[in-house]
């Protein structure tokens, strides 16, 4: 029996143009009370998926919903769990250890200040905003996947193993059925 | 030329997604580098604004950087939102100071797509019509009159509708463009200087706006035009420019003192802490405020060609228009044509929006391909609703709901107004029996026509 595994978003640097769309529909699909336009946006955008740069190439980067995921193994506060496919953060346990972000080889996990309606949440009896881990959960409470829908450039795609798999070995079949007709 | 439209150098990631909504392909550079507006070629859209997502990330450049980009931009220090690269110059600062000024009598307009989308950015639904509300936001900031662009709207179909007469009947030339859209009349002057001559010599509604707050407004208030303080609030970036045009000063000051965005009102009204939702709906100021469902189609496409239609029709007829929808004009397609009967005459029109759109056009009128007698350009994808002024969406995705969502509730408050024809606008009427005489009078020509290109 072939094991169900986790999908996961994946970019096509050839198709990315660096135009950060998919960053503002990640954070506008996290961040619940904005409305439709920039001008409804008070905090700072903060996305769990990260534009990178190297020489002429860009993509973002983001979680792969590993199997055995560093991340969860590493989580020392329980924090992280795996749920109907996807590695998730609960951020109100988050301490932030930053074990995540340095057991994570995909530097997919951030340390993001918390704010709420507005609000910058402080941590209890210290005079500083509370940060905890975040990281793409595909889109969970929603349908689809907001930085999918957003790319112009058709540069992200949610990818299925298992049906990539199916698929590979599908052409891969047809291709030596053709051989054998030589 | 004042500068208008910038590309931040620091945030531009070279994605160029702007290169692709740009009307004019004034955006140059390599993919991947900043990319720079070559003002020679910039008609001040704005689109380029409304698509750009490279964000200053607070995470990434810091809380300093975030500050000091909205120093830099003279935003007001209360904004909260993302900055991106694309970004249009803000007088807000400017407007600020007049209004703390007690020597200025201050009168603003607004243009009738900005009632459309202010409240976008108070969290309110796409399209939400809000009118009252803003006149009462303008008037708890303090403008000393909240007169109205849509007054001036209807202005300007009594000015337009009787010289596309006049040019019909008495053999003028023919076809007559709408010179309304800034952005438009910038590109003629640039790339089609031929043409000029198609322009209608009306200013837009926003520079006879401020033309009659400094004259008739003026003495109605016992002033000398120098103390009017004049203010815009549009949906568009480009109105930024026209108002600071040579030719804009025919009431014997520049018309229109400042102009600023439609987001950029919602800066101030925030700033000041004005609860945008809570408002109550309050009129405008009689008489410059008074306006009819024909003006308040002039934020979408078509709609100043089927305002003027609904007045032309009576002015070549001597009869009301049959029906004062005319769904032939309405519609978003890039360019439309209609054939009206308008008494014995068949009256060729044709609309076009989205700047690109105009080139075949104006091609096919040179070629005498196509035989028409008007012609509305707006530059703007879906007219000044989705102007480059306008609240920016987060989401690309979201465009299409938004710019029917504004369309149609222009097109429904049209419906519910009582009076829909601007010859029918009782402020307009008192305007030219006290001051202006009739359309197309000496008076009118030297306050509220132009020529452009010279």
């Amino acid at each position: 029996m072939m094991m169900d595994s986790s999908s996961f978003v994946a970019a096509d640097s050839s198709r990315c143009t660096g135009c950060r769309a998919c960053e503002v529909a990640c954070f506008a699909a996290h961040n619940g009370g904005l409305g439709y336009t920039v001008g409804t946006v008070g905090v700072p955008v903060t996305a769990r998926l990260y534009l990178t740069r190297v020489g002429n190439l860009c993509m973002p980067v983001q979680c792969r919903h590993c199997e055995n995921s560093p991340c969860l193994n590493s989580c020392t506060a329980g924090a992280i769990r795996r749920e109907e496919g996807s590695i998730v953060i609960e951020e109100a346990a988050c301490i932030g250890c930053k074990n995540c972000m340095m057991a994570c080889p995909f530097g997919a996990i951030e340390l993001v200040p918390v704010y709420r309606e507005g609000r910058r949440i402080m941590q209890q009896g210290g005079g500083e905003q509370r940060k905890t881990a975040h990281k793409c959960d595909l889109c969970i409470k929603n349908d689809g996947q907001a930085c999918i829908e957003a790319c112009p450039n058709q540069a992200l795609v949610l990818v299925n193993p298992k049906e990539d798999l199916k698929e590979k070995r599908r052409q891969a079949a047809m291709a030596l059925a053709l051989t054998k007709g030589v | 030329m004042i500068p208008v439209i910038a590309i931040d150098q620091e945030l531009c990631t070279g994605c160029q997604e702007c290169t692709k909504v740009c009307p004019v392909s004034a955006i140059e550079g390599e993919p991947g580098e900043p990319q720079k507006i070559n003002v020679d070629r910039c008609v001040m859209c704005g689109q380029c604004v409304q698509k750009c997502k490279a964000y200053l990330s607070v995470l990434e450049h810091g809380q300093e950087a975030y500050e000091k980009k909205k120093k830099e931009r003279k935003l007001p220090v209360t904004v909260k939102e993302p900055l991106f690269a694309a970004y249009n110059v803000c007088h807000l600062e400017e407007l600020k100071s007049a209004l703390e000024n007690p020597e200025l009598f201050t009168m603003v307009q607004a243009a009738p797509a900005v009632r459309v989308g202010i409240a976008e950015d108070f969290g309110m639904d796409l399209g939400t019509l809000a009118a009252g509300k803003m006149a009462a936001a303008l008037r708890r900031l303090g403008f000393d009159k909240v007169y109205d662009t849509n007054f001036a709207a209807d202005l300007t179909i009594m000015e337009e509708a009787s010289e596309l007469v006049h040019r019909v009947t008495d053999g003028g030339t023919l076809p007559m463009f709408t010179s309304c859209c800034p952005a438009w009349v910038t590109f003629l002057e640039k790339n089609y200087p031929e043409f000029l001559g198609n322009l209608s010599s009306c200013k837009s509604p926003q520079q006879m706006g401020g033309a009659v707050f400094k004259s008739y407004g003026a003495q109605l208030e016992k002033l000398e035009g120098s103390r009017v303080y004049s203010a815009s609030i549009m949906p568009c970036t480009c109105k930024e420019f026209e108002c600071s045009r040579k030719e804009m000063k025919d009431s014997g000051w520049q018309d229109v003192d400042v102009v600023i965005t439609t987001r950029e009102l919602a800066y101030l009204l925030k700033e000041k802490g004005i609860d945008f939702e809570e408002l109550p709906e309050e009129p405008f100021d009689m008489p410059l405020g008074d306006y009819t469902g024909a003006g308040a189609i002039f934020g979408a496409t078509g709609g100043v060609m089927e305002a003027a239609i609904r007045t032309g029709y009576q002015m070549i007829t001597g009869e009301e228009i049959p029906d004062v929808r005319v769904e032939e004009v309405r519609g978003t397609q890039g360019f439309r044509c209609a054939e009206l009967k308008v008494g014995n005459l068949i009256l060729k029109v044709g609309v076009v929006t989205g700047l690109k759109n105009v080139i075949p056009v104006l091609s096919d009128i040179e070629a005498g391909r196509l035989d028409i007698h008007f012609l509305e350009v707006m530059t703007c994808p879906q007219g000044c609703v989705s102007g480059g002024g306008q609240p920016k969406l987060l989401l690309d995705t979201k465009i299409p709901e938004a710019y029917a969502a504004r369309r149609s509730a222009l097109f429904e408050y049209d419906e519910e107004l009582p009076v829909r024809k601007s010859h029918e606008n009782p402020g307009v009427q008192q305007l030219y029996k006290e001051f202006l005489e009739k359309p197309n009078s000496s008076i009118t020509h030297h306050l509220l026509h132009t020529t452009y290109g010279d």
